[in-house]
């Protein structure tokens, strides 16, 4: 699924680099709040859904590879952590959905998650 | 009977307050705002930070209780200068663990600053760090294994592979990064520098995400626990990465607990921010082909990690 659809079904607005949502595309997506589970569950080729919205999660992204980050519940974010994403050219993007909300309606568009039970 | 005790008692009260204290300082200059210190302590979680000048030497002190009176009076944002304590008192470096005692009962105050002879800051001692030394020097130093102990005994703990038990050239390393921040905030800014720079230096993407990704709980660890700052080292060879991750705080007492998937002692201000999970050394074993963790309450933490390059079955 393109990056752009996803982003237009989760009413997400982008925050930071713009430019590389088209680029991308994503059959898979994690959830998490704890950055500890992201290094440990996380693959590069995932967009993250998150409620953080702390540069630590830029970072985490970045560390694992991650190029895409929703964070959910949020119109707004810290300017710090936007500037972060610009500068490490991941795409931020930010929604009022609640994460459940959001990962419902990814999973139902057929996005999977990182292993299925 | 009292002979032993005598004997007892001068080996407590003869240590050096050199000994007793924490090196590491947090001191403010005396521009700084009322709010600025009450930031710090909060975040540091202390009760009180020396003011120093430009040469590190004294020029006074601020605790909670002043940062209390600022807010109540309404003078929060006015410079430390204006509303320290200027007569501190302190203790001199050559002072024995008889004389902090003593200056604890003379004076109600909570910390005593160290300084050497011009007055320069060395340290500082509270209650709790009194403590701390005492159930050191009572030898309730966690021991988890003999070759941890042959490791610690050595003169070179701090120059030596864990796991190559070689001496290191640590100015021989590939990527330095100090971690010399205390902002979780910033936390993982080493690790993922040195993600970049081994991408740099042609490393497999793969093999640059197991190392940036160990790093980054190793660095994290340093800055959410340590109280102290640390460094990472990166050695490329041939056919393996070698990261030391190394810091002087106040170390781990259980090293076998700490390891446990799910164990944590992070603070909620941290948890708030998604660490804390109990997951750092799980993430770092798994991500490493050979860990070590050497620590001793009140000399640091060194962790080592070897991610050979041709791993088969990685994830």
């Amino acid at each position: 699924m393109k990056l752009a659809e996803i982003l237009a079904e989760l009413k997400a607005k982008v925050l930071a680099n713009e430019h590389r949502v088209e680029q991308l595309q994503f059959e898979h997506a994690a959830a998490s709040d704890l950055m500890s589970e992201v290094l440990a569950i996380a693959k590069p080729d995932v967009v993250l859904i998150t409620g953080l919205c702390t540069p630590q999660v830029v970072r985490t992204a970045e560390v694992v590879g991650i190029p895409a980050v929703v964070v959910v519940r949020r119109e707004s974010l810290p300017s710090e952590t936007v500037e972060m994403a610009k500068a490490s050219g991941i795409v931020l993007a930010a929604t009022k959905m609640s994460m459940f909300e959001a990962c419902g309606r990814l999973y139902a568009r057929g996005i999977r998650p990182i292993w299925e039970v | 009977m009292e002979k032993v005790l005598d004997r007892v008692q001068s080996f407590f009260l003869d240590m050096s307050v050199l000994e007793v204290m924490n090196p590491n300082v947090i001191s403010v200059r005396p521009d700084r705002t009322l709010r600025q210190v009450k930031e710090i302590l909060r975040i540091k979680r202390i009760s009180g930070v020396p003011v120093v000048d430009s040469e590190r030497k004294i020029v006074g002190i601020v605790s909670i209780e002043d940062i209390i009176k600022a807010l109540e009076g309404g003078y929060i944002d006015e410079k430390v200068q204006n509303h320290m304590t200027k007569n501190v008192v302190c203790l001199k470096s050559s002072d024995t663990l008889k004389e902090v005692i003593e200056t604890f009962e003379k004076y109600s105050y909570g910390r005593f600053p160290v300084v050497d002879e011009n007055n320069r800051v060395l340290g500082i001692v509270t209650k709790n760090d009194v403590m701390m030394a005492l159930l050191a020097k009572l030898g309730l130093v966690y021991l988890h294994d003999e070759r941890r102990k042959e490791v610690l005994e050595s003169p070179d703990y701090f120059d030596r592979s864990l796991i190559t038990g070689e001496s290191l050239d640590k100015s021989g390393a590939d990527f330095y990064f100090p971690i010399d921040y205390y902002d979780i905030n910033l936390a993982g800014v080493g690790a993922s520098k040195l993600r970049q720079f081994l991408l740099s230096k042609g490393v497999d993407p793969e093999m640059a995400r197991r190392v940036a990704i160990a790093t980054y709980e190793a660095e994290t660890n340093v800055v959410i626990h340590s109280g102290s700052t640390g460094a990472i080292y990166c050695f490329i060879k041939p056919d393996s990465i070698f990261v030391r991750v190394e810091d002087t705080g106040k170390g781990i007492d259980n090293v076998e607990l700490a390891m446990k998937e799910g164990y944590s002692t992070a603070p909620d201000h941290v948890r708030e921010l998604g660490f804390g999970a109990g997951m750092g050394f799980t993430n770092m074993k798994r991500c490493s082909d050979n860990l070590m963790v050497v620590s001793k309450v009140g000399a640091g933490v060194v962790v080592e990690m070897e991610f050979r390059r041709n791993r088969e079955g990685s994830r």
